[in-house]
C-alpha cells in the first residue's frame, strides 16, 4: 500500500492537494488548519497531490513509479542490460 | 556509429514528439471535434489489433486478453483494476451496465505529452479511450466506453463502463 507523507509544519491549508485527489485520500481538519490522511488505502499513486501542493508537504513511499523514455541516448546504452 | 539500442531510442523520441504535435496541431484547427477524431481512430485501431482475440463476455477475462494483446504488440499501458474502500466487489452493476475503475500507470501517451509539454485529456488520450472502447467491444461484443475521470503525473483514473 502507498504510504502517503505529509509535513504538519510546511501545510498552509490550502486544501487544493484534497480538491484534486480523485479518490478523496484527503481531508481537511479546520480546527487545525491542515490536511490530513484520511484514508490511505484508496490512494493510487496519481502523485497529482505531490506536484499541486506549493509547499512541498507531501511526498509518497512504496508507489510504482512510472517509466518514462525521453532518456539521453548515451544513458540508453548503459541502461540496456536493465531493458 | 550508433547502437541498435540509440537507433531504438532516436525512433521512439522522434515518435513522442510527433504524436503529440499532431495532436496540438488538430486540437487547434478542430476544437473539441479533435477528441471525436482521435476517438474514432484509436476504436479502430483497438479493433483491427484485437481482431483474432479470444472472445469472452467475463470482464476480468476481456481485460486479461487486452492486456496480452497490448503486449503481443509491445505497447507500453500498464493498467489494473481499481476497487474503491467503499465498494466490495470489482464491478459495480449501474443503470448504464457494468462499471470498473481502471488505473492506468505506465502510459506512452502520457509520456509524450510530459515530453512535449501539452496537456492531458485532449485528443491523445481520446485515442487511447477509442483503443480501448473497440478492443473491448471486439472482445466483448457489447458497447463499451472509457472515461477519464483524473490524469495525474504517474497515474491516471479511468471509468469502464460495459453496456448490458
Ligand atoms: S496542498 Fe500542501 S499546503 Fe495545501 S493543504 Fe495540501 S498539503 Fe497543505
Ligand atoms: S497520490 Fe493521487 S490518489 Fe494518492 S492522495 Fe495524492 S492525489 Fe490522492
Amino acid at each position: 500500500m502507498v504510504e502517503i507523507l505529509i509535513k504538519k509544519e510546511a501545510c498552509r491549508g490550502c486544501q487544493i492537494c484534497a480538491e484534486i485527489c480523485p479518490t478523496d485520500v484527503l481531508e481537511y481538519n479546520a480546527a487545525e488548519q491542515k490536511v490530513f490522511v484520511k484514508n490511505a488505502a484508496d490512494c493510487i499513486a496519481c502523485l497529482s497531490c505531490t506536484y499541486i501542493c506549493p509547499s512541498s508537504a507531501i511526498s509518497q513511499q512504496d508507489f510504482h513509479n512510472v517509466k518514462n523514455f525521453y532518456r539521453d541516448l548515451e544513458f540508453s546504452v548503459k541502461a540496456k542490460r536493465y531493458l | 556509429m550508433t547502437t541498435d539500442i540509440q537507433d531504438a531510442r532516436k525512433k521512439l523520441q522522434q515518435a513522442m514528439n510527433i504524436a503529440p504535435a499532431i495532436s496540438c496541431g488538430i486540437e487547434e484547427l478542430l476544437g473539441r471535434s479533435a477528441n471525436g477524431m482521435t476517438f474514432v481512430a484509436g476504436r479502430k485501431l483497438g479493433k483491427q489489433m484485437t481482431a483474432s482475440a479470444k472472445k469472452t463476455t467475463d470482464v476480468e477475462e476481456a481485460l486479461a486478453e487486452t492486456r496480452r494483446v497490448l503486449e503481443e504488440h509491445h505497447c507500453l499501458w500498464h493498467f489494473e483494476p481499481f476497487i474503491p474502500s467503499t465498494q466490495k466487489e470489482m464491478v459495480k452493476q449501474t443503470e448504464k451496465g457494468a462499471e470498473i475503475m481502471l488505473v492506468f500507470r505506465d502510459c506512452m501517451i502520457r509520456q509524450s505529452l510530459f515530453r512535449y509539454g501539452h496537456h492531458q485529456k485532449g485528443s491523445l488520450c481520446f485515442m487511447m479511450y477509442g483503443f480501448f472502447s473497440g478492443a473491448l467491444e471486439n472482445i466483448m461484443g457489447k458497447k463499451t466506453e472509457l472515461q477519464i475521470v483524473h490524469t495525474g503525473e504517474n497515474a491516471c483514473l479511468k471509468k469502464l463502463i460495459i453496456g448490458s
